[in-house]
């Protein structure tokens, strides 16, 4: 690869366009870009709300409670990073709090086959990483089946 | 008309029936050939010039894509030893541009600014890849919202986010693997007919298709496109010159371009199952004054089995959530008699060069020379795409 980053695939921190988001996965939480105007999440990133127009925007904290949208088990291992962790699950969860916005993360502490579409899912933090990158590890967002609602056992 | 709200459609003169397709050229498609970009762009260059009668001092303009800028107007100038002034643009090629180039030819021959306009499109990604550089999923990890929110979490490269897509098409419309798969034999079939294609000599069943490795599930190798070392050029002229020159014009009928809010990133992509053909086919068929039940022949940028679908889909040869049924019942067959479908293999069979040969497969249908010939074709399709842009460009034979 022409990427140059030695610790590639893990993100760069230094994005100030992501930072926000792995700083809040360090303090357990997940955040989002809000528009101050209009109020909507604008994910992913932008300079400029593509709802309003706005250039101001929060990170704000979301339950972290999503449902899957669609997935898929990676077998094959695409980049060296990944050759001891095939076959994963990687999946696009859609937020509960607008669904529009889909986070792009692993869905773990699952039987693949258990997976299924609008399976109700939350955020855990757990580092992220990888054995080409033996001395690192960044706190990140992963999924897990949601647990059962009180009421409904 | 309603449109959708996830994305637009560019604004595109009205072109139809001023300006032809006059010479296609071909590199020779291989694995990999050791050979530079530049010279099998040259190569195809040389031989769109010929193929159209005329000498390399006659064109005076020139495109070629701007993040593939191997064969540009001083690899033209070298390659064959000329120094006249050429109009030029670095929107043309292949993927989405190999669509909209002849409308920016169509445009500059308009203007004043160039007679014979060439459009140029190479890669060596196969030879390339031995030394692990240039290919499809560089382009991607280089972008840094990628890098940082979509391929630490294994959400990548490009089978992957198909793989994605193909699973919620399956749950969307009952899609099913088969159906997949009906795309990649009818690929194959054509190759197979294709002496030039990459795969010509490899047979597929659909048994074989269920065979292959799954990558991600549950898109298979089989559903993937090859990786190549080739290249394609074509001339355009206007429609006054064309009926001058040795072959039977290719006429530019219609040209649209669309485009997606949600630009290269797949994950946001609001209509998850639908590619931006809703945006550029509807105007497309408007400027040509042509309906998708006219078309005789159609060819589309192909990734992906899935990607196949969503366009025959979004261009309207089928309602959304059909095409897999289409292609079970081999409805994309060249000798179908209902949508001969990527007649020389695609990308997924006759090569990897993005969609230039596409352009070129379409002239030679309506010249009726393909090898897998749609007869009595009258009117082709290329359908472009490159995620978060799509287009379509409407070829037809001379009145």
């Amino acid at each position: 690869m022409a990427l140059k980053r030695a610790d590639f695939p893990l993100p760069d921190l230094a994005d100030e366009r992501t930072a926000e988001y792995f700083a809040g996965a360090a303090r357990g939480e997940l955040v989002l870009p809000r528009c101050d105007s209009c109020n909507r999440f604008v994910w992913y990133p932008e300079d400029e709300c593509p709802h309003c127009g706005a250039r101001s925007f929060t990170w704000t904290r979301v339950s972290g409670r999503g449902r899957v949208f669609t997935w898929t088990v990676v077998r094959r291992a695409f980049l060296p990073a990944f050759e001891e962790m095939v076959p994963f699950v990687t999946a696009l969860v859609s937020l509960e709090e607008d669904p529009a916005v889909r986070i792009v993360s692993y869905i773990v502490d699952c039987e693949p086959d258990a997976l299924a579409a609008d399976l109700p899912v939350e955020a855990v933090f757990r580092p992220l990483q990888f054995p080409t990158v033996p001395d690192r590890s960044v706190p990140v967002p992963m999924f897990v089946p949601a647990a059962a609602e009180p009421g409904a056992r | 008309m309603e449109r959708p709200d996830w994305g637009h459609t560019t604004d595109l003169d009205d072109v139809s029936g001023r300006a032809a397709i006059a010479g296609v050229g071909e590199s020779a498609y291989t694995k990999a050939s050791g050979r530079t970009a530049r010279e099998i762009g040259a190569e195809a260059a040389e031989r769109a010039i010929a193929d159209a009668g005329l000498e390399p001092s006659d064109i005076d303009g020139l495109t070629w894509n701007r993040a593939f800028a191997d064969f540009d107007a001083a690899a033209f100038h070298e390659h064959f030893g000329t120094s006249h002034d050429l109009w030029t643009s670095q929107w043309g090629g292949g993927m989405t541009w190999a669509g909209t180039a002849p409308h920016l030819a169509a445009k500059a021959i308009e203007a004043g600014k160039a007679t014979h306009v060439l459009n140029v499109f190479a890669v060596a990604w196969a030879t390339q890849r031995g030394s692990m550089t240039g290919g499809p999923g560089e382009t991607h990890a280089a972008q840094p919202l990628k890098q940082n929110l979509e391929v630490p979490f294994g959400f990548f490269p490009q089978p992957v986010y198909f793989a994605t897509i193909m699973r919620r098409h399956m749950l969307e419309f009952g899609t099913t693997e088969e159906q997949f798969g009906a795309i990649a034999v009818a690929s194959r079939r054509h190759a197979n007919l294709h002496p030039d294609a990459v795969m010509h000599e490899k047979r597929m069943t659909l048994d074989d298709y269920l065979a292959s490795p799954v990558l991600a599930d549950p898109l298979r190798m089989f559903d993937s496109c090859l990786i190549s070392d080739g290249g394609a050029a074509f001339v355009t002229t206007s429609i006054d010159r064309a009926r001058d020159l040795r072959q039977p014009p290719a006429v530019v009928a219609g040209v649209g371009e669309g485009t997606a809010t949600s630009g290269g990133h797949w994950s946001q992509q609001p209509a998850f199952t639908s590619t931006p053909q809703v945006f550029a086919a509807p105007p497309a068929f408007k400027m040509a004054g042509l309906d998708p039940a006219d078309v005789d022949v159609l060819t589309v940028y192909d990734p992906f089995t899935v990607v196949s679908m969503m366009q025959i889909e979004d261009m309207g040869f089928c309602p959304k959530g059909e095409a897999g049924l289409l292609a079970e019942e081999g409805g994309l067959s060249h000798d179908s008699g209902r949508l001969a479908f990527n007649t020389h293999g695609g990308l997924l069979s006759h090569a990897y060069v993005l969609g230039i040969a596409h352009v070129v497969e379409v002239v030679k249908q309506l010249r009726g020379t393909a090898p897998a010939q749609v007869p009595g074709c009258e009117v082709g399709v290329y359908g472009g795409y490159t995620g978060g842009n799509a287009s379509t460009l409407i070829l037809r034979t001379d009145r």
